[in-house]
Parts: structure tokens; C-alpha cells; sequence
């Protein structure tokens, strides 16, 4: 290697923090594609976008979340030997049984789960396990693992079905990113960090609106963009030739010109819902408040079908006993002040919460005090009218593949089951083909 | 051998197609951050080639050899420990709350540092000597990512800045090497805990998914085998170390290949698969030209890195020239990213660069912090800089910089992207760029929109929105009009292409 030897020097002048701290950084998301559908169909009453409807919240563990550290089969020998010091023994989980128990910072979860309000799935996955937290995410959240080219999610797809003339706000996903889950072909949600931020704060207002030729008194919609994210082809069926969509700069001003549009329509509103929704106990970070958010949006009647929300930080390769602590006290922090905003407001009767992860890790610990990339792990799903309780059998933590568990539940039943039990839709159309239904759904 | 594609010879100006200002502004926006009328008029007078070549001649060295005081100001982690070895000395003999008391210190010296380093950087974009190297710098950081999230050191990340500068436009096979070696990456991938006893793949699968090949090039396999041709290779905190010890020699079976391969081996191996070259000339080409290429391009760009034995130079030169870069479709078709939008805007403005923490958390907002790529894949572009959202963000800072409020962006504004809290004005709301004056506030009304519209957006944009800038200035147009003409011009969908 060529040493630069006036960094060196500075180096050597300098010095260097490099330090094995668990601090609190914020989550830097993702940015994805967002083109907005159809902003001035305000007629909020549609039957599947309507205020009253039941409402999804999916909560996205991302990195590759240790599903073993987190409902942990603590009664198993062979997780013991795996994680001779990554383990949990049997006198910090909460026992949920005389085989598995809880992470120790998940009490609150644990008093969610003891009152009836939620579900664990064990097993979780997919055939031929993906490694790769980027495809394995892609395939977790387009639903479709059979399809190498994705481009649309499966709650996309829900929009799509169900929907396909509801305004943007049938789903609303916090942070910069919008999810490859959310995304349609013919219906994109919204997407912002912080209702504060989103505004236009220039002085003129009036001229800044002809500009972008944003016109809230036009009657008629403009076309649903697509929502292709540029360069990338559209999936073909099979022996048809590939065609190439080509962006033209014309298509860009419009594809601008409409989401400024967009966004000029939700801002009032969403603003307007969530300025003093303030109730104690959410975790002052970027989950808590992304929570929060939902649940004034929920509060304040924002047609919503499903809302989105990420807590990162999970690839925890090296080191993970602190981190992993951290992140399971700050997802229980910020699910059980959610879940007790929405009791306060009497809306948890209509509210559903789905938690997943791209992949679990391996079964061994590696060298670092961590875990590498694995395979199947559980969900947990929130709710009044959950059966309470685990779900399946726990996968076999001896008969591994590649050191990992083989799965039980392919996570396209669990979708199939809230698509069908609580969207009530039909999932083949979405899924591809039919999964069973979980029993975890009752009336 | 594949002969050159059409589209790749070079543009030469005709009557039909005269290299105008809108075709030299498209260069130096894709080539740079932007041009100034005088640099406009520079390349112009250059014509298409010469103009590429006095872009591209710069040296392959690092800023602080090509400038001995271009150096970020590190005085934050001065006099804290630089290695390994003198941290653990540091800390020995220690009670639990000095090492955490000191610990903390270091941790925010650390940051503070690394906001010097990324303003240090952004400015060098700004006003630096060599914007296509900077150009490059930043492509090459977005291809090789590393966070410094996870409190990683700013004098390595600094460290790695100056490789991805000095190779940015090298040779692909010693950078693949170098940065293999770098102690931030080795970091950021934790192939600082590969061991032979205990192989962590995380960077031999990203060198292969990411850096070289892209999925499916590989096999699962193929990923242990080279991580364990990788083991041992880590770093004390300063430098590259190769661990012995840790180090796994024996036979590896590496895509259909049998031997005792190294990591140098490996990188070997990996370039010679047909899939890297067109994986690394066409990321080139959609990064500087348009996505979606013709067919055929990204493989004749791809033949070309090969015969030129991994140098970038030939085929960036050949991007640049090309009669693709120049087509209709390729001209106003990018969408900005948040980091070209910043400072481009200080450039076409003629703006001292706001301090770094002021612009850390509309940069945060707008999805793209230096530094700090949301994951090992970096920025994704393109549409994706784009939602409802980040467009408000967008126009808000344009705004802010030409002059106008600061972005509301709520209680955390002045708090930094590292989480940090800094000395110096950081809290201070006030308006940075208060002191901006248009220089040129003299001539009529029309004038003045064709001026600005071409000083900004450089093309032509709609009679309709120039009618709406017109009224904006008024009917005698003053300093203050033409500060506000200026703060709308940079609020439209127009100004976000390049």
C-alpha cells in the first residue's frame, strides 16, 4: 500500500478516537422513489381508505434482527452452546414458557403479551434463505422472493387492488424513506420525517405555487405517475423482449411538477393533526417519534390505511450484547407508549401492528461477540383482536442449514393472514399465488 | 474484441449541434458542481475536447499533497490517543468513570472532527481546484461506501477520503487493492475480526455484491472462500496490519479456481470475471451521462476498462466526449443530488460556504449526508432523491442560501448529524447568507430573468414561469426584487435538473 506520508504526519501530530461505543446515532434511511398518485381525489370516504377502517402499522427491524436474542429458546441446550456468551440464561428472559422467554429489556412488550394484545411467529422465512441484507429486504418486502426484478411492495399491491383511486394518504410511511413495500404501480403513499419539515417556508408563496404549477383549484387530477423507479425496466412476461424505458428531461419537469403538487395538498393537513400530539412516554428518538406521528394521524382521522415505520441498526456483526440491549429497550419503549396512545384515544381496537426483520442471524456466535447474517426468525404482531400467544414450533437449533435455522412459517402466510383476516382482501392476487392463513386473527 | 459504439465516438460541434452555452454548462454540471458564466465561456472557447482534457488534468495525489494547507482543521482530536496501543495505555490504571469520562471526551472530539473533515470536503467541491476530481471523489465514496456512523475515526474516514481522491480516476485494480487495505473500510466491514478461526464475511460479500461484480455473479461460496483469503488483513487504529497469525493459507476453491489463494489473489480472480468490467464502466456511465443506456454501451465502455488495463482515465474520457453525453435526452435529465444541489448553489451564487453544521441537518433531510451513506449499498439517486418531502427540503435550502430564512426544520436544528453538539454558532438561527447581494441588479426586467435563468438553471425553461419571475422583479427592479427572484428561481422543479 502507498502511505501517504502527509497524512501520516498528521496523524501522528493528531491523534485518533476510535472507539467501541454504543452511542445513540440517528438512523439515516434510505432514499426511494416517491411519486405521488392523484392528489386531488380528497373524497375521503372511500370505503377502503376510510377514516373508520382498520389500520396496519408495520414496524421494520432493519440490519438483520437476532431473533433468537429476542424471543430466546432459552430451554435449549444447543443455544446455550451456540452463544456461550451472547446467550441469555434462564434468569434474565421473561419466560413466556418453560422453553422460551422474552429478551430481559422487553418487559413492557411482555405486559402487552400477559394482557392478550399480542402474537409471536415463530420460524419466519422463506425457502432458499437470501444473505444479502439488500435482496433479502427487497424480498421481504415485495412479498414475491420467485420474482428476480421487483418493483412494487406487497401493501403497494394492496393499494393497487383495493384502491386504486384513493388519494396518497391510504399509506404513510415515516422517515425519508419510502419503502419498497409501500410502493404501487398505480398508488404511491406518502412519505416525510418530520411534519414540521414538510413545508415550503420561501417567502412567496404565491408565485413559488405558478411555479410548480401547483393549482389546488383544478378540477381535474392529473394521470397517476408511474412508479418506476428510473432505469430500471419494467418486469416483462416471459419471451417477451426487454424494453427499455427511457426517462426524457420533459418527464422529469412533470414528474417534479406533480409531486410538488402532492405534497402542497397533505402538508396543511398533516400538520394540522399533528402539532400538539405530545402524550409522555415515547422514546426521544426517531422511532418514538415516528410513533407519536402515527398515532396523531390516526387520532386526527387521516384516511390511512397502513402506516410504516423503521427502527435501524441491527446488523450487529461485532460486539452486539450493548447494542442489542439498546435497540430491544428502544423498540419496547416506543411499541408500548404507541400501543398505550392508542388505548387513550380508543383506537387500538382498529389498529394492527406488524414487526419483521429481513433475516435473523446465525445460530453460532462468531468470534466478535456478534452474529453474522442468518435466516429465520419470529414476528410479533400486536393487537385487540390477536389470539394471544405463540404461534408454530420453535425451529430446530441442531439441524440447521448452513448454520441457520431452517423456517417453519413462510412469511407470506403471516402477510396472507392480514391481508385476508384484518384487510380484508383477497391475498393470491397480491402474494402471486395462496397461502394459508394463520389461526391468529379472531373477530 | 467489441468494436466502440456509435453513440461513444466522439461529438464534434456542427452547425446543427454548435457547442453552446447550454452544452458547456451541461459539462461542467456533470463534471463538477457547476459553472460560472466565466468558466462557461472558458469551455466554450475550449470546444468539447480540450475542455474534457483541462477538467481531467489533475494529479492522482491527495488534496494535502497537492496543497500542504489544504487540510481539514483537526484540532479536535488533538492530543488524544492515535493507535490502538495508545488508547489501551491511556486508559490502563483507569477507574471505570475515568474511562468513561474519557471516553466520552473523545468520542465527541471525534465528531466534531469528523463535521471538519465533511466541511472541509464540501468545500474543496466548492471552491476547490479540481471539481472533477472532487466529482469523482464523491462517486467513488458512494461506490466503496463507508459510514462514520459507529463513532468511526475522523482521521480515518479523512484517511479514506484521500485514497478514493488519489485513485478517482487511477487504475481500478490497485484501487480495489488499496481500498481492501483501508483501515476504515477493513472497519466499517468488520474484516478487522476476520480470523481464520472465525471467518466474518461481511466484506468479502460486499467486495463481490457491491464493489466489483454485482449479485449473481457469485456464489455462496464463493463468498467463504474469499473471506478466508482475507483473514487477517486489519488495522491498529491508524494503519493497515496484516495478521499473520490470523491468517488462513491453506487450499482455497474460489470460482472454479484451486490454490492458496491471498486477498490480492482473489481481487485477481474477481477482475478477470467478465462481469466487473461492464459493472464498473457502466455505473461510470450512468452516474456522469443518464440510467438507462443504449444497448451495447455499457458493454463497449466495459471492453474499453479491460483493454486499458483497469485505467479510468480512458474511459471517463471517452464518457465525457461522447455523443451520448451531448443527446437531447441526456441534457437537464439528472436529478440533482442534495450535495450538488448545496453546492452548487454556493458556486453559481458566488457564496462563502456556510459553516458545516449548518448544512448537516437539511443534508440529513434531504437524504444525503457525506459520510454518513444510509448503508454499505450508498446513495441509491436518481428519482429517489424525490419525494414529497425531500422536495420541501429541497427548495427551503435553495432558499436559505440565496438569502432567505432558515429551513424550519424544528427543534433540531443546530444538532448535528453525528449527534454531536458543537462549540461556535451553531444555535444562532440567523441568516448566513444575509450578506448576499446579487451582483448584477442592473438592466431591465427581461433582462434580468434571462440573465439569472441563465446564470441558474442554464436551459431554457417555459414562457410561463418566466412571466411569473417577471412580475416577481417588478417594474423597477432593485437588489432586493432581484433576491427574490432569485429565491423562486431556485424553488422550481427546473433548478433541480442538471
Amino acid at each position: 500500500m502507498n502511505d501517504n506520508l502527509s497524512t501520516r504526519r498528521v496523524f501522528i501530530q493528531k491523534g485518533m478516537t476510535l472507539l467501541a461505543v454504543g452511542a445513540t446515532i440517528p438512523t439515516f434511511l434510505d432514499q426511494t422513489v416517491m411519486a405521488l398518485a392523484n392528489p386531488f381525489d380528497t373524497a375521503r370516504t372511500q370505503k377502503d381508505s376510510g377514516k373508520d377502517g382498520k389500520i396496519l402499522v408495520v414496524v421494520q427491524l432493519s440490519g438483520g434482527n437476532d431473533g433468537l436474542n429476542t424471543v430466546v429458546p432459552f430451554g435449549d441446550d444447543a443455544y446455550h452452546r451456540a452463544r456461550p456468551t451472547l446467550g441469555h440464561d434462564d434468569k434474565s428472559v421473561l419466560k413466556i414458557d418453560g422453553y422460551l422467554g422474552l429478551h430481559p429489556n422487553l418487559a413492557p412488550v411482555k405486559n402487552l403479551l400477559d394482557k392478550g394484545d399480542m402474537a409471536v411467529v415463530q420460524g419466519v422465512g422463506y425457502p432458499n434463505p437470501n444473505r444479502s441484507h439488500f435482496r433479502s429486504m427487497d424480498i421481504w418486502q415485495s412479498g414475491r422472493p420467485d420474482q428476480e426484478v421487483v418493483t412494487t411492495g406487497w401493501l403497494g399491491r394492496f393499494f393497487d387492488n383495493t384502491c386504486a383511486g384513493c388519494d396518497p394518504h391510504v399509506g404513510v410511511a415515516m422517515g425519508q424513506q419510502m419503502p419498497l413495500a409501500m410502493r404501487g404501480e398505480r398508488v404511491s403513499p406518502l412519505s416525510f420525517e418530520r411534519p414540521e419539515s414538510y413545508r415550503y417556508t420561501g417567502k412567496d408563496e404565491g408565485r413559488y405555487m405558478k411555479l410548480n404549477k401547483i393549482d389546488l383549484n383544478a378540477s381535474d387530477a392529473p394521470a397517476a405517475p408511474s412508479t418506476q423507479p428510473v432505469g430500471v425496466a419494467k418486469p416483462q412476461a416471459a419471451g417477451a423482449k426487454k424494453k427499455i424505458e427511457v426517462t426524457t428531461p420533459k418527464e422529469q419537469l412533470d414528474f417534479l411538477h406533480r409531486t410538488a403538487m402532492d405534497a402542497q395538498v397533505s402538508s396543511d393537513d398533516i400538520l394540522r393533526m399533528t402539532r400538539g400530539h405530545n402524550p409522555t412516554g415515547y422514546p426521544p428518538n426517531e422511532f418514538g417519534n415516528g410513533l407519536r406521528t402515527v398515532a396523531a394521524m390516526i387520532k386526527g382521522g387521516l384516511p390511512t390505511r397502513v402506516y410504516y415505520v423503521s427502527l435501524g441498526g441491527f446488523d450487529t456483526h461485532a460486539q452486539e450484547r450493548n447494542r442489542h440491549d439498546q435497540l430491544m429497550t428502544q423498540f419496547a419503549a416506543g411499541v408500548s407508549a404507541f400501543w398505550k396512545d392508542l388505548e387513550d384515544q380508543r383506537n387500538a381496537d382498529r389498529v394492527m401492528v406488524m414487526t419483521f426483520s429481513e433475516f435473523g442471524r446465525r445460530v453460532e456466535q462468531n468470534a466478535s461477540g456478534g452474529t453474522d447474517h442468518g435466516a429465520a426468525a419470529p414476528m410479533f404482531l400486536f393487537g385487540k383482536h390477536i389470539k394471544q400467544g405463540v404461534i408454530g414450533d420453535h425451529p430446530s437449533l441442531t439441524q440447521l442449514d448452513q448454520g441457520d435455522l431452517h423456517y417453519k412459517i413462510d412469511f407470506r402466510s403471516v402477510y396472507a393472514t392480514i391481508l385476508q383476516n384484518w384487510l380484508e382482501t383477497p391475498s393470491k392476487p397480491i402474494l402471486g399465488q395462496q397461502f394459508a392463513p394463520l389461526n391468529v386473527v379472531r373477530a | 474484441m467489441i468494436r466502440q459504439h456509435p453513440l461513444l465516438q466522439p461529438y464534434t460541434p456542427s452547425s446543427d449541434e454548435p457547442f453552446d452555452e447550454v452544452k458547456a454548462a451541461h459539462l461542467l454540471n456533470r463534471a463538477g458542481f457547476g459553472g460560472r458564466p466565466d468558466e462557461i465561456e472558458r469551455v466554450m472557447k475550449l470546444g468539447p475536447q480540450d475542455a474534457v482534457d483541462w477538467l481531467m488534468d489533475f494529479p492522482d495525489a491527495p488534496a494535502d499533497e497537492e496543497s500542504k494547507t489544504d487540510q481539514p482543521d483537526l484540532s479536535p482530536v488533538e492530543g488524544y490517543p492515535k493507535n490502538f496501543r495508545e488508547l489501551r495505555e491511556k486508559l490502563a490504571n483507569k477507574t471505570p468513570e475515568e474511562r468513561k469520562a474519557l471516553q466520552q471526551m473523545l468520542m465527541q472530539a471525534n465528531r466534531e472532527a469528523l463535521v471538519q473533515v465533511v466541511g472541509w470536503w464540501m468545500k474543496r467541491m466548492a471552491s476547490g481546484p479540481f471539481p472533477l476530481q472532487e466529482k469523482l471523489t464523491l462517486f467513488w465514496h458512494g461506490h466503496f461506501t463507508t459510514s462514520a456512523k459507529d463513532e468511526r475515526a475522523a482521521l480515518l474516514m479523512w484517511q479514506q477520503n484521500e485514497l478514493l481522491r488519489r485513485q478517482s480516476a487511477g487504475n481500478f485494480r490497485e484501487f480495489v487493492r488499496q481500498i481492501s487495505r483501508d483501515p476504515a473500510m477493513l472497519d466499517y466491514l468488520n474484516n478487522q475480526q476476520n480470523k481464520k478461526a472465525h471467518p466474518n464475511e461481511n466484506y468479502a460479500r460486499e467486495l463481490m455484491e457491491l464493489f466489483t461484480l454485482g449479485i449473481g455473479n457469485y456464489t455462496e461460496d464463493d463468498i467463504k472462500q474469499a473471506a478466508r483469503a482475507l483473514t487477517g488483513w486489519g488495522h491498529d487504529g491508524q494503519d493497515f496490519v496484516f495478521r499473520r497469525f490470523d491468517h488462513d493459507d491453506g487450499e482455497k476453491q474460489f470460482m472454479g479456481r484451486r490454490g492458496n489463494f491471498e486477498g490480492d489473489d482473489v481481487i485477481d480472480i474477481i477482475l478477470e470475471n467478465k462481469a466487473c468490467a461492464p459493472y464498473i464502466a457502466g455505473k461510470l456511465f450512468r452516474s456522469f451521462a443518464y440510467d438507462v443506456p443504449e444497448d451495447g454501451v455499457v458493454e463497449s465502455l466495459g471492453a474499453q476498462l479491460r483493454d486499458a488495463k483497469w485505467e479510468l482515465r480512458p474511459v471517463l474520457r471517452t464518457i465525457l466526449t461522447s455523443k451520448a453525453f451531448y443527446q437531447p435526452r441526456a441534457v437537464g435529465v439528472q436529478i440533482k443530488s442534495p450535495i450538488q444541489l448545496v453546492v452548487g448553489t454556493v458556486r453559481l451564487l458566488d457564496l462563502e460556504f456556510p459553516q458545516p453544521q449548518r448544512l448537516a441537518n437539511p443534508l440529513n433531510l434531504m437524504g444525503q449526508v457525506p459520510m454518513m451513506p444510509p448503508n454499505v449499498k450508498g446513495w441509491p439517486g436518481g428519482r429517489m432523491w424525490i419525494n414529497t418531502s425531500t422536495l420541501f427540503v429541497r427548495y427551503n435550502t435553495a432558499v436559505f442560501l440565496a438569502g432567505g430564512a432558515m429551513p424550519d426544520s424544528g427543534d433540531r436544528l443546530g444538532k448535528s448529524f453525528f449527534g454531536g453538539k458543537f462549540k461556535g454558532p451553531s444555535q444562532d438561527r440567523g441568516d448566513i447568507t444575509g450578506n448576499f447581494r446579487p451582483k448584477n441588479a442592473a438592466g431591465s426586467a427581461d433582462e434580468l430573468v434571462d440573465q439569472w435563468v441563465g446564470r441558474l438553471i442554464q436551459r431554457p425553461i417555459d414562457d410561463e414561469k418566466k412571466s411569473v419571475l417577471r412580475e416577481a422583479l417588478g417594474d423597477d427592479p432593485n437588489a432586493a426584487s432581484v433576491r427574490k427572484m432569485i429565491q423562486l428561481i431556485v424553488s422550481t422543479p427546473d433548478y433541480q435538473l442538471c
